[in-house]
């Protein structure tokens, strides 16, 4: 197999396998780089699933809303893999006059976006979702927003990707970019493999900033350790995303029946860790008590397993998106902050088209390389 | 958080070693263990065990279970039970299920004593209630007193499958068939020849094509594999069973070590996914050790010892006691699982044919094919002898690491020697009392008390029997052979049950002389 | 174990086999034959097998079946089950009620 191809991707969670895939149904040459030893290994299989646009930020909405609008809908059919997107609303849920008013504020800027989300009070929550506890006192309900298996939709591009020629390798962990003649070409792994492309995009999570350092970039983001948990199959309950205005758990029930959640602990940021994303003891316990707030008769479901993953925190909250003016040849599509599942579709072929054809439908200025700056 | 010297989790064999020998060296020690009892397998076992007295030989499991927690009771181990240690986390951090709540604690060092779980393998029907793990069937018999079936099949005759064999028997199932896909059986002889000579038909070489039912077991066809285990068409025999034992091996519990990040390997002579470490159960993570199965499957008789160095190299890590007194202490260890690590079934040896014994005798051909030694087969290994008057015949017939016999005799009729693996040897001149010591204190029940004349055309062989209800004297029945086949008829002459025997019943039966030496076994 | 690991390396087609519809992960019902098909489709290490199939993800967190996957799956590949590493164990060891694990003691008590 050649060492060569148009694109070399370098990062196999969902954004370069679904970036892989969107070149190669383009007609475009792709090398797949994946440095562990699995494909969709990142936070691409430790998510809790949500295809959601109420609660981001205005920058990145348009992208998330191009992809539901074009990609969601028929992605299971186009990946042949059952992603059990559901698209079903999504409830943002408050308890507390403080949560309401954070809540309101994320729902004015979506509305000025253009997004159909409204506030709602708590007898209309429990309309739409009966088993939430009378605590819950008023949420944002967007209605457009859902919830798919990161798992599957992942592997799903991965494989439909491979299927169509996209070059995958595994356990091959890139340590260094190298320009010739002034333009990036060459990727260079700990393996001693050194890949060339005329275009490498760089999509390996927080591991990105230190493979782009290698090439005199630095992406302002950092590594925070993130946790969740999934229960045993229960009969079906409701088909919403959840979140919640303070974000103590967020996720949905899925087709299997089982519960995943996502929580935090408050310590996120200063957890520490072995070398891989192990779980906080503290953590679990917190998020079934968040859970059970707002679910009280989730009590005596079962967890079967927790898990923890890290996700790339851009100093901003947003991702880095799009080509870097000082690299010729190198496209950034890393930092999203832990909400990169729902957005990945969007994302990944607007990269696809801009590596194509040099433009892209959707406008991507506001999540530019060069968009950081002191704040005075 | 609550700080522990010591947390073990397992309260079986390795762990209640460990715990006793870290607690005996002033260590605070808690042992939490997830089952309402502890022992781990040990009270499931009530056979005797093999090895020597340091081992705990002749000895049976449960009674060797009592006296661990006698041990650690008294060296002041907190065993706390029903209590699941659900994740094993950083900065040796365990948080334990007890009832209603979880709790945080954290010790000093740790051992890792889980033990191991059943393989199972696959077949068509394989999911149907009434195919169960060989261990799970032993738990139901043995712990709760509950039958798993009446008529049963037993798939592996390792010695998991041939033990819970016997005591399936003992229960008052019948065992219709002992399958095993490999063409030698895989356990100790003496343990296959004691299920053989009951009558139970082995089938080596054959494996299940089908477990029958609905919606349960209702019956199995098994049949013969060839060296690839492909069946060979037209080789199929069907029993009707309502249970299907699987003992095909065991897998290591070593998910709390992958868990907290312990460098693992994938090691098959170890039994699976094994924690990387030294021999006294030292991990990559420093203060966490392992003992016992979790670290690589083996007997309870060096799990203990293995639970033994990791509590006294726990004891050294954490200041306790001195390297050089660890180093004696460990060397005597060292020598003590060096001796159970001998013979023919030692790890080393794990999956080569041996034709020969270390004397240099050919291995019965029979005894791994049908799971008995042939009658044409026995006269050549040296524990079988002919004299006027009652003698020991030693059925004896592969190097395992085993000698209570020797030390059994008040007489010294046996010997084995310095090497615990050779083969008992009757010693010239001496004389047999007939007080049955040998026969009820060998753990593979494989020393025959017989008299091949007694001067009026009959021979009277005592023999060791465990079985329910004992026959009484004057029964008349029929003498099986070492294959499970009638040789003739056969009158009880007495049955002894003595204190000394540990619930061995030596049953002597009266047969005509010319079936002294063939006659194993009595069934009414 | 970081081995480079090229998915486009040939295993041969997907040949149906007679035994397919066996089960093999019971809690899951996952059959040996859609094991035997993500493996062609490029699932080529438990972890991949686990997330896309869910074998091992049920109630016994793949205490049964782990092994039986992990045979399956290296015969299609063609290589050692020892070459496959096992899927990450995760907490906790046993499935536990979400009020249980909520329900933190306030301090460890001591055994004595």
């Amino acid at each position: 197999m050649s060492n060569n191809a148009e694109v070399v991707v370098i990062g196999g969670g969902i954004i370069g396998c679904a970036i892989s895939y969107y070149l190669a149904k383009r007609g475009t040459s792709v090398i797949c780089l994946e440095g562990s030893d699995h494909f969709g290994n990142g936070g691409s299989s430790r998510n809790g699933g949500g295809v959601r646009q109420s609660g981001r930020d205005p920058r990145e909405l348009p992208l998330v809303m191009y992809g539901i609008k074009n990609f969601w809908p028929t992605l299971s059919e186009e990946l042949e893999v059952d992603c059990e997107y559901h698209q079903d609303g999504n409830l943002r849920l408050g308890k507390t006059e403080k949560h309401k008013q954070i809540l309101t504020g994320l729902t004015d800027r979506a509305v000025k976006v253009g997004l159909d989300v409204k506030m709602i009070d708590g007898d209309e929550v429990r309309r739409i979702n009966p088993y939430l506890s009378d605590e819950v006192t008023c949420a944002s309900w967007c209605p457009t927003d859902g919830h798919a298996n990161p798992l599957t939709t992942t592997l799903g591009y991965y494989k439909t990707a491979r299927k169509l020629g996209v070059h995958f390798i595994s356990g091959e962990k890139v340590v260094e970019l190298k320009k010739v003649k002034g333009v990036l070409r060459k990727v260079v792994c700990a393996s001693g493999n050194v890949y060339e492309g005329e275009t490498v995009v760089l999509a390996a999570g927080y591991e990105s900033r230190a493979i782009a350092e290698t090439i005199g970039i630095d992406i302002p983001m950092q590594r925070v350790l993130l946790e969740a948990l999934v229960t045993e199959a229960e009969p079906h309950m409701f088909d919403q995303m959840l979140g919640t205005a303070e974000a103590d758990f967020y996720g949905h029930q899925t087709k299997h029946g089982s519960f995943v959640f996502g929580g935090s602990s408050g310590l996120e940021g200063f957890t520490k860790d072995n070398g891989t994303p192990i779980c906080y003891s503290k953590t679990a316990p917190c998020i079934c008590r968040g859970i059970m707030k707002y679910f009280p008769n989730l009590a005596g479901a079962k967890i079967v397993r927790t898990w923890a993953g890290w996700m790339d925190k851009c100093a901003d909250g947003v991702p880095v998106l799009g080509k870097v003016e000082e690299v010729p040849g190198l496209i950034l599509a890393c930092g999203f902050t832990g909400h990169g599942f729902g957005i990945a579709p969007g994302a990944a072929d607007q990269i696809a088209e801009l590596i194509t054809t040099g433009k892209t439908t959707v406008d991507l200025y506001d999540l530019r390389y060069d968009r950081f700056h002191a704040k005075i | 958080m609550k700080r522990y010297d010591l947390i073990i989790v397992g309260a079986g064999p390795s762990g209640l070693s460990a715990a006793i020998e870290a607690a005996k060296r002033g260590l605070k020690v808690v042992v939490f263990d997830e089952n309402e009892k502890p022992g781990g397998q040990l009270f499931k076992q009530i056979h005797k065990f093999f090895g020597s007295k340091e081992h705990r030989a002749k000895v049976r499991g449960f009674v060797i279970g009592k006296q661990l927690l006698d041990e650690a009771d008294e060296a002041g181990v907190q065993v706390v039970l029903n209590a699941t240690v659900i994740g094993l986390y950083q900065d040796k951090e365990v948080v334990v299920k007890m009832g209603e709540e979880i709790t945080h604690y954290k010790a000093d060092a740790i051992i890792i004593a889980t033990g191991a779980a059943e393989n199972m393998v696959t077949f068509p029907g394989w999911t149907l209630p009434g195919v169960i793990g060989a261990g799970a069937a032993q738990t139901m018999m043995n712990l709760h007193g509950i039958l798993p079936g009446k008529k049963v099949l037993m798939l592996g005759s390792g010695n998991v499958g041939l033990v819970v064999s016997f005591q399936l028997m003992q229960c008052g199932c019948e065992v219709v068939a002992l399958v095993d896909a490999a063409p030698r059986v895989g356990g100790y002889g003496v343990h296959a020849a004691k299920v053989a000579r009951t009558g139970v038909p082995f089938y080596l070489s054959h494996t299940i094509v089908e477990a029958e039912g609905e919606t349960e077991v209702t019956g199995v066809t098994i049949a013969e594999v060839d060296s690839n285990f492909a069946f060979i068409p037209g080789t199929e025999k069907h029993f009707d069973v309502d249970t299907i034992c699987l003992a095909v091996g065991l897998s290591p519990m070593s998910q709390l070590l992958k868990m907290a990040g312990c460098e693992m390997e994938d090691n098959p002579k170890r039994g699976g996914q094994v924690p990387i470490c030294d021999k006294y159960g030292r991990t990559s993570l420093a203060g966490v050790f392992v003992a016992g199965d979790v670290s690589g499957i083996e007997e309870a008789s060096s799990a203990m010892i293995e639970g033994r160095m990791a509590g006294i190299a726990a004891s050294e890590y954490l200041g306790y006691l001195g390297k050089e007194e660890m180093d004696t202490e460990m060397a005597a260890l060292d020598q003590a699982l060096e001796g159970l690590r001998q013979g023919m079934f030692a790890p080393k040896n794990r999956g080569k044919v041996i034709e020969k014994t270390e004397e240099g005798i050919e291995i019965s051909t029979s005894l791994l094919k049908n799971g008995y030694v042939a009658d044409d087969e026995i006269e050549r290994f040296p524990g079988v002898t002919h004299k006027v008057g009652v003698h020991p015949v030693m059925e004896c017939t592969q190097n395992i690491p085993c000698n209570p016999c020797q030390d059994a005799c008040p007489k010294g009729c046996i010997s084995i020697g310095e090497n615990i693996t050779s083969l008992p040897i009757v010693v010239e001149g001496s004389e047999c009392i007939n007080c049955g010591m040998c026969v009820a204190s060998c753990s593979g029940q494989a020393i025959f008390l017989v008299d091949e004349d007694c001067g009026d055309g009959t021979a009277t062989i005592t023999i060791p029997y465990e079985f329910l209800p004992l026959p009484q004297e004057g029964t008349k029945g029929v003498a099986l052979g070492r294959n499970g086949k009638k040789v003739c008829d056969a009158t009880v002459v007495s049955v002894k049950s003595a204190k000394a025997y540990d619930k061995t019943n030596l049953l002597t039966m009266r047969v005509p002389k010319e079936f002294a030496m063939k006659a194993r076994f009595f069934k009414a | 174990m970081n081995a480079v690991n090229d998915r486009s390396r040939d295993i041969g087609p997907f040949i149906p086999g007679p035994d397919d519809d066996m089960l093999i992960c019971r809690c899951e019902e996952i059959t040996k034959g859609e094991i035997r098909k993500a493996v062609h489709e490029g699932m080529w290490t438990l972890t991949e097998i686990r997330r896309y199939l869910r074998t091992g993800m049920g109630l016994c967190q793949g205490q049964t079946c782990a092994k039986l996957v992990k045979s399956i799956v290296a015969r299609e590949l063609g290589v050692s089950p020892a070459e496959l590493e096992p899927a990450t164990s995760r907490v906790p060891m046993r499935p536990i009620e979400m009020r249980v694990f909520a329900n933190e003691a306030k301090e460890g008590e001591d055994h004595e």
